[in-house]
């Protein structure tokens, strides 16, 4: 008996799990005896821990036979060899597609087995309907897994004595978080997804419904967030072409969700303080798993071609078929639930929080909308007219670029705006700094030298949101400051009360910080390509980069070629950089190793096109500045993410020791 | 704003909505007055930009609306392959001939086909890439322009609920007068709004503010 056997077993116990969990759920649901009821959507959520269990030994095995170096198993030859070293090997588990579904699986069962583990706290009429969908979406899943794309089918004649080994480009740190933080994302919109079908069933969209789905949707962006971010930085540390993100069909795919689940959190907050939007709230989730769904099978159907096509498959007809059926539930249900979904209270005025919420999730759909379009757009003009054609970056950074702006925009005026109306006086008082700031950035730039108009537009918007944001938490501390609290401590108190506002501007710091980095990568990033001999010397952007040679490093698996530069500005030197090249015995296809190297705010790009013998190398260098402002502004949204979604329970144990000394402070005042 | 004695704003409130209305004009005023210098100084950038568009540059904006018919997703202007710099060497000479964009795009688009223009053109077919989501953003607007429009017709008369903040505001800024720095009544209307907000979640806060209410009304 080898690991795969237990494997498959695990996957086939793992289905009837689910199935018998979707059966029981519903028979519970509808049962008319409340203890019977309630004993069976136990044992339904009971089921609902097995196929995690199942499903954590099916990756067992999986992992297991990747480490034994398995090579019977089809999965574990394709895509592991004898050199590769460990944490590859382990990390090859989703390096394929077979692999990545099941990682889908278990990640969706694991999502699902918290959901239990917490459902105390959702509303017990909604629990069943919610295991119900979650586990329908499991036997989806698990269905694709022992049926077409078994990752523990056995070659039919004897085991290879090694494996074809992974994809080199895969071969990469980045290849260890990216995309299981980006796949994990992607099944993370399941959870809100199945708390709206709920919903739609029980027609019960209260505040505690509201809650719990807004909990998970924040968990689930937060995911995503890191995943989009992690994939950037990969595309950037591994593709060498000088840039992060290429708006390539896939990359756009695994954005569509993101902006769908950004416009419902925030179009929640209208319906948590309003009553208003339940209808569009419950669109934008379903849009978000829709999204996720088709995301999918854009990146394993290959209908659109992409850097992502070593994920290829014939399971795309599969996902398009379970798209189709989400969207054909989704739809009905709503037809049959819209009569309930009346908003509870009215609109006052266009100058309030509300109405930026709704330029918000405007502006937020307009840019989904502009990317699916031009994602699918090509396979439109084929399907009509028969021919070929390219939606490429210069399309979405037209169209994407400027309702980007008005989004950073809206995000600098919003948070000064009240709920229900806003007096004019307040917010022109509350302008004032932020577009003073604005108009100074405008004024300067020009005067430094920065003369693209459109960059000193990007410029100075987020100088405005900047200035707004950081103005607004110095009034808050202020407040607090002004309730007896050293500064410090006031700004620490308002993070760690309003977790949702306060969580909320530092992303929105972030992405306002991440707007600078790429205004500044995309419009002042410059390029050189040279060929240099040893000892010679090239200028790019103020600096020298001086040559001196290539050494060559053979390894057991791979020959690495490295060039070794050194970057000299105004007479000192400052760093050493090794661009290279990496030739696996195991694969045709060499792998750049890029040289990144942050000095001041400008990254020094260099990658290793070509060399000659010990002496000559073609290297082609990029100077993109600000590019660091992209990580950390990413870092920040992902800490602002967090800070909104962490458990609020010590927050209610920290209020009530708060509340009590407060009697003998009061005094003092 | 600093002689107005904060004795007398708690006492008449409405004294100090008065002595601010000098100030309250001004400040649109500034503020528009700054946005419309921005926009000017951004027209006159580019303005200055379109007509001192060098030969190199115009063939650069061309260049980086074409793929690069060699390379892994790099445009003609960007990629440094002999195939691209034929290509620009092409852009420069029809250029230099007098050409539109439109026409060399058209060129390059006869010769390589279609899927060589990057970015989608203005005409034909493709044109609906650019139109349809510029349509469906300004129905996204319309739409909300005509929902906010019913929302706010159906409450008109319906609430209007005064809402009750001078005396909280005012016991507030009688607690506030020493706060150096600081435009008091401003840092008030702040407080109140802030706290309203923020009440709803936190013990802490609603003891204050019940708190500078009793004060407020005593």
């Amino acid at each position: 008996m080898y690991f795969s056997d237990l494997g498959t077993i695990a996957l086939i116990l793992a289905l009837g799990f689910a199935v018998l969990a979707m059966l029981v759920a519903i028979i519970g649901s509808t049962h008319r005896t409340p203890t019977l009821s309630l004993a069976l959507v136990a044992s339904a959520k009971r089921s609902v821990l097995m196929v995690a269990l199942c499903l954590f030994l099916a990756s067992f095995a999986l992992v297991a036979s990747f480490l034994t170096h398995d090579f019977g198993v089809r999965y574990v030859s394709d895509h592991s060899s004898l050199s590769m070293p460990w944490y590859y090997t382990t990390s090859a588990f989703y390096g394929g597609q077979e692999g990545s579904l099941l990682y889908w699986g278990v990640m969706l069962s694991v999502f699902s087995a918290i959901f239990v583990f917490t459902s105390r706290r959702a509303s017990a009429t909604l629990v069943p309907y919610v295991i119900v969908t979650l586990m329908a979406i499991e036997t989806f899943l698990l269905i694709v897994l022992t049926s077409i794309s078994n990752p523990f089918v056995r070659l039919a004649g004897a085991a290879p004595a090694n494996g074809a080994g992974l994809n080199p480009v895969l071969m990469d740190p980045g290849m260890l978080v990216h995309p299981p933080t980006l796949l994990m994302g992607y099944m993370s919109f399941s959870i809100p997804f199945a708390f709206a079908i709920a919903a739609l069933v029980t027609g019960k969209l209260d505040s505690e419904w509201l809650r719990s789905i807004r909990r998970w949707t924040l968990a689930a962006w937060s995911i995503q967030t890191a995943g989009l971010v992690l994939g950037a930085w990969w595309a950037y540390h591994v593709l060498g072409w000088g840039g992060y993100w290429g708006w390539d069909p896939v990359e756009n795919a695994a954005l569509l969700p993101w902006l769908t689940a950004t416009a419902f959190l925030h179009s929640t907050m209208v319906q948590e303080r309003r009553g208003m939007l339940k209808v569009w709230n419950l669109f934008l989730v379903i849009a978000s798993f829709a999204l996720s769904i088709f995301g999918t099978f854009i990146v394993r159907s290959g209908i659109i071609s992409s850097v992502h096509s070593f994920a290829y498959s014939a399971i795309g007809p599969f996902f398009l078929v379970f798209l189709g059926l989400i969207i054909a539930v989704s739809t009905g249900l709503f037809l049959y639930r819209l009569p309930k979904l009346k908003p509870e209270q009215e609109f006052n005025s266009v100058v309030s929080r509300e109405g930026v919420f709704l330029l918000n999730n405007l502006l937020l759909i307009g840019i989904m909308f502009a990317t699916l379009w031009g994602t699918i757009f090509p396979l439109l003009s084929v399907a009509i007219r028969k021919q070929t054609m390219t939606v490429g970056p210069p399309f979405y950074n037209k169209v994407n670029g400027p309702l980007f702006i008005l989004l950073i925009l809206a995000m600098g005026i919003g948070p000064l705006l009240a709920w229900r109306r806003t007096a004019l006086r307040a917010l022109w008082r509350n302008l004032c700094i932020p577009a003073l700031l604005a108009a100074l950035c405008a004024v300067i730039l020009p005067l430094v030298g920065i003369t693209d108009v459109v960059a000193n537009i990007g410029f100075s918007v987020c100088a405005f949101t900047l200035g707004a944001i950081l103005y607004e938490l110095w009034r808050g501390t202020l407040v607090r400051h002004a309730h007896g609290e050293p500064y410090p401590v006031a700004l620490y108190m308002l993070f760690n009360r309003y977790r949702q506002r306060y969580g909320g501007y530092i992303v929105h710091l972030g992405l306002a910080l991440l707007a600078c980095g790429v205004i500044g990568s995309h419009f002042f990033q410059q390029q050189k390509d040279v060929v240099l001999k040893s000892g010679q010397e090239t200028t790019i952007a103020g600096n020298r980069l001086v040559y001196y040679g290539n050494i060559d490093d053979k390894q057991s698996d791979a020959e690495i070629i490295t060039s070794q530069v050194q970057i000299w500005r105004d007479g000192h030197l400052q760093q050493y950089i090794y661009p290279g090249r990496t030739f696996y015995h195991a694969s045709d296809q060499p792998v750049s190793q890029i040289s990144i190297t942050s000095i001041g705010l400008n990254d020094f790009y260099v990658v290793l096109e070509d060399f000659k013998g010990p002496g000559q190398a073609t290297l082609r260098i990029f100077v993109n500045p600000l590019t660091t402002l992209v990580w950390y502004g990413g870092l920040l949204m992902l800490i602002g993410g967090i800070t909104c979604w962490w458990p609020e329970r010590r927050k209610a144990v920290s209020s009530q020791r708060a509340a009590r000394p407060a009697p003998a402070k009061e005094v003092l005042v | 704003m600093k002689n107005v004695s904060v004795g007398d704003d708690a006492a008449r409130p409405v004294t100090g909505v008065h002595i601010r209305r000098g100030q309250n004009r001004a400040i649109p005023i500034l503020l528009i007055g700054t946005v419309l210098l921005i926009a000017a100084l951004w027209a006159y950038m580019a303005f200055r930009a379109s007509t001192q568009q060098t030969l190199d540059q115009h063939v650069q904006t061309i260049g980086a609306q074409l793929k690069c018919p060699v390379c892994q997703g790099e445009s003609v202007a960007d990629s440094p392959s002999d195939r691209a710099q034929q290509m620009r060497g092409i852009i420069r000479q029809k250029l230099q001939a007098g050409a539109s964009d439109q026409q060399i795009l058209q060129f390059f688009s006869d010769r390589y086909g279609e899927q060589i223009v990057w970015s989608p053109q203005w005409w034909g077919f493709s044109l609906l890439t650019w139109v349809v989501p510029i349509v469906l953003l300004l129905g996204g607007l319309m739409l909300i322009y005509f929902t906010l429009r019913d929302w706010r017709t159906s409450v008109i008369g319906a609430t209007t609920q005064p809402v009750k903040k001078a005396p909280q505001m005012d016991a507030i800024v009688g607690e506030e007068d020493a706060l150096a720095g600081v435009d008091a009544v401003e840092l008030a209307e702040y407080r109140v709004q802030l706290e309203r907000e923020l009440g709803a979640e936190d013990v802490l806060f609603r003891r204050r503010a019940s708190n500078a209410r009793q004060k407020g009304g005593a």
